[in-house]
């Protein structure tokens, strides 16, 4: 847990099903996606951060037309999520209808998962706690 | 203090649209000559090119645009700069060509745009657009432009009570627009119903709600007090300019239902001409979807958080309302040939204030505001424009 964290670590974690946010050495402010300074207190010095997996839906989109490399996932959620932690992430969203998605209530309390997509890569995801 | 020297003294604009048999190369050139030679000023005096021109290598491939792009309309020689800032390419030109001429350095200079989008695959052409966003952390999850923005929607739909159908009427107010419009790619009005045609692209976003791809180029002509009036009897200065940038990713944002850089770049360019929202005419805004024009109606001030599609709704905003915007139809119904959109926003904020805007004129027209955003708004580009003689 000591060593500097970097991006690729970052995305080799989420592939793991093993999410971990920065953290501003400085200020202690948890910071995901990785940013290179602190949101908080301008800090550069980080280090990796065990997360919750609690957190809450901020907005969602739902797409339909995707590219090529996602085409075959469509209908699919992508929703703004904040972690209890206090930063926001972009994540998939699982356990709600993609055609329905006049039902789904921003707010409401979600809990850390992960998609394994048919593009071969594993998205950061949350469903409904 | 509001800037002084600065002088919009030609503009043109190409047809947009897909524009059959011509290249990146032969666009930019009829939009230089437009604003050159058939505007009445000589090639020999542009003293600087400033290029707009978002992603040739993907779309064209082919970097290094901009002394190519000199050279083939004629101005070989002449020191040229690309500007790259995503959709907000052709703004920061502009900006940067405001700035070259009040510092002194140059009289008389060439802000010019052009992108060929449709020489590609649409697949090809929104893996381009898509470079716009962060590769790592949102377009690697499939995340796409139409959602971001509809994530912005949902946002906004939830804050203030937006509907689809105020998102529709944005559309049909921009197709009424462009109707009269003939540079526009779609000429023809829309009725409510088709604007709500269910052809979801990222909910809650439409078909109907989206801009579309196209070709096409716009130049201005910008020059100093002193030469002004050698070439126009009607300049339009440019007395405020505002730029900022945000987050690259949408997370990383406090607010979804508002775009902070928009905010910001309209109350520095507010600042610097000593005006206020309440001074402007008429606005052109950066509508490459629906609800970026509600909410870009919002961010420069022309109407408080969450009033904006009130506004659309009872028609102020319209043509022949008391604070139109995008009087030409905007990037929706007039095309969004990336590059050179926030060029062609000048030109149409220009062609208004100087009465020569046809069927598409606003009855006041002394002073216009236009606002250019890049990606998800991590750029964002405003600049305030007046009449001279006012």
């Amino acid at each position: 847990m000591s060593e500097k964290p970097t991006i690729e670590v970052y995305k080799k974690n989420i592939e793991d099903r093993n999410f971990q946010a920065y953290k501003c050495v400085s200020c202690g402010c948890i910071i995901a996606p990785p940013s290179g300074t602190c949101y908080g207190c301008g800090g550069t010095k980080m280090e990796w951060a065990k997360v919750s997996g609690n957190g809450n839906l901020v907005s969602f989109t739902v797409i339909h037309i995707a590219p090529d490399e996602f085409q075959e996932e469509t209908p699919y959620y992508v929703a703004i999520v904040e972690l209890e932690e206090g930063t926001r992430v972009s994540a998939r969203l699982l356990g709600v209808d993609p055609l329905k998605p006049e039902e789904v209530k921003l707010g409401v309390p979600l809990k850390l998962d992960y998609e394994k997509g048919k593009s071969g890569h594993t998205y950061l995801a949350f469903r409904p706690a | 203090m509001p800037l002084k020297n600065t002088n919009v003294v030609s503009a043109y604009q190409t047809k947009f649209g897909r524009l059959e048999g011509v290249t990146l190369r032969e666009i930019f050139a009829e939009a230089v000559d437009g604003a050159t030679d058939n505007a009445g000023i000589p090639k020999k005096d542009i003293q600087a090119v400033f290029v707009g021109t978002f992603i040739p290598e993907m779309l064209v491939h082919q970097g290094h645009t901009a002394p190519l792009l000199v050279d083939y309309a004629g101005l070989r020689g002449v020191a040229a700069t690309r500007h790259e800032a995503a959709c907000a390419s052709g703004a920061t030109a502009l900006r940067s060509a405001v700035m070259a001429i009040e510092s002194g350095i140059y009289d008389t200079v060439l802000v010019a745009s052009a992108e060929k989008m449709t020489s590609v695959s649409t697949n090809r052409a929104t893996e381009a657009l898509a470079a716009a966003a962060d590769d790592e952390f949102e377009s690697s999850m499939g995340l796409t432009f139409p959602g971001v923005f509809g994530i912005a929607a949902v946002a906004h739909m939830a804050k203030y009570g937006t509907t689809e159908e105020d998102m529709a009427r944005a559309a049909v107010k921009a197709h009424k627009n462009a109707s009269t419009n003939p540079l526009a790619q779609f000429q023809k009005e829309i009725t409510l119903e088709k604007a709500m045609t269910p052809r979801y692209i990222a909910w809650p976003l439409k078909l109907f709600d989206c801009s579309p791809i196209s070709d096409g180029g716009a130049a201005l002509v910008l020059t100093s007090n002193e030469k002004a009036k050698q070439y126009t009897d009607l300049p339009v200065k440019i007395i405020g300019t505002g730029q900022a940038s945000a987050s690259m990713n949408l997370c990383d944002r406090n607010d979804l239902t508002a775009f902070e850089s928009s905010i910001a770049a309209s109350k520095e360019a507010y600042k610097m001409a000593k005006l206020g929202p309440k001074d402007m005419d008429v606005a052109v805004v950066h509508d490459c979807f629906t609800i970026a024009e509600i909410i870009a109606s919002e961010d420069i001030g022309l109407f408080k958080p969450g009033e904006g599609a009130k506004a659309l709704r009872e028609g102020v905003t319209a043509l022949d309302g008391d604070m139109p915007i995008n009087p030409m139809g905007g990037l929706k119904a007039v095309g969004h040939p990336v590059g050179a959109t926030g060029v062609k926003q000048a030109v149409v904020i220009y062609r208004e204030l100087i009465g020569d805007a046809g069927a598409n004129q606003v009855a006041n027209h002394d002073t216009g505001i236009m606002h250019n955003f890049g990606g998800t708004g991590a750029t964002a580009v405003v600049n305030i424009m007046r009449r001279s003689d006012v």
